[in-house]
């Protein structure tokens, strides 16, 4: 059972990074929409470290506005960037947009 | 010129210090380091992301066969169980900065079997080297 949908927008959570990660640190505490759903599969937490059986987890794909992953971005205003996440890196957004980090 | 000549050891010594990142010496010695430095160094290697990019050589490379054999040695240990693709990933970023982007791509593929192989008892250093020195011989025969 899949905690967000379609359309959900969601903020990536902003954990220390340390030895490896899937997760972006330019998408850290930014906000995205969820663009799909994928299928469960083991959270790289556990694979990465030899539980291949470990937890698994709803991914999801999200779409950022590249303007809000770089302030100084020099593309066009529609330029969009997308990626997966495992669940448990994703927060519902707030009502009013997060600033980003700057 | 072998390294185990004292001059053969000294000239890898003047390589070591070329190659190697040049505040390390300096870093061994201070027991603090700032938060913004401990952040820096502990940034993971392969989050390339924002980082300064310089101009991209995107000539085709046809692969060479040792590059072909690591690539294979790779997929047939995870056919075995022996390891997935996300192992392999975490594995070239333990294998530090200065390897990372100092060698080449499948050299890095190869780097982390090898200490995933030892790590988990599959082989052991002793036979890796003996078998080694076996092929250096064989080559250098061959040659």
């Amino acid at each position: 059972m899949s905690k967000f949908n379609v359309g959900d927008r969601v903020t990536i959570r902003d954990l220390p990074p340390l030895f490896h990660t899937r997760t972006q640190g330019y998408t850290r505490g930014r906000t995205g929409v969820v663009v799909a759903l994928r299928p469960e599969w083991v959270i790289p937490e556990d694979e990465a470290w030899g539980r291949y059986e470990g937890r698994r987890e709803p991914f999801y794909m999200v779409r950022f506005n590249q303007r809000d992953l770089w302030p100084d971005y020099g593309g066009v205003a529609i330029d969009t960037l997308e990626t997966e996440f495992s669940e448990r890196w994703l927060e519902p957004a707030s009502a009013s947009p997060a600033p980003g980090k700057g | 010129m072998t390294k185990s000549s004292p001059s053969g050891y000294t000239s890898l010594l003047q390589s070591i210090r070329a190659h190697a990142p040049g505040e390390h010496q300096g870093a061994d010695l201070p027991l603090r380091i700032s938060q913004e430095r401990a952040e820096a160094m502990l940034h993971v290697v392969h989050d390339l992301g924002g980082q300064p990019d310089g101009p991209l050589d995107k000539s085709l490379h046809t692969p060479a066969h040792w590059e072909k054999c690591t690539h294979s040695t790779a997929e047939c240990l995870a056919w075995r169980g022996v390891w997935v693709a996300e192992e392999r990933r975490r594995r070239e970023n333990d294998l530090g900065e200065t390897i990372y982007f100092g060698t080449p791509y499948y050299a890095r593929w190869l780097l982390a079997a090898t200490k995933m192989l030892i790590d988990k008892g599959l082989i052991t250093p002793d036979e890796l080297l003996e078998k080694m020195e076996e092929v250096r011989h064989r080559e250098e025969g061959a040659a």
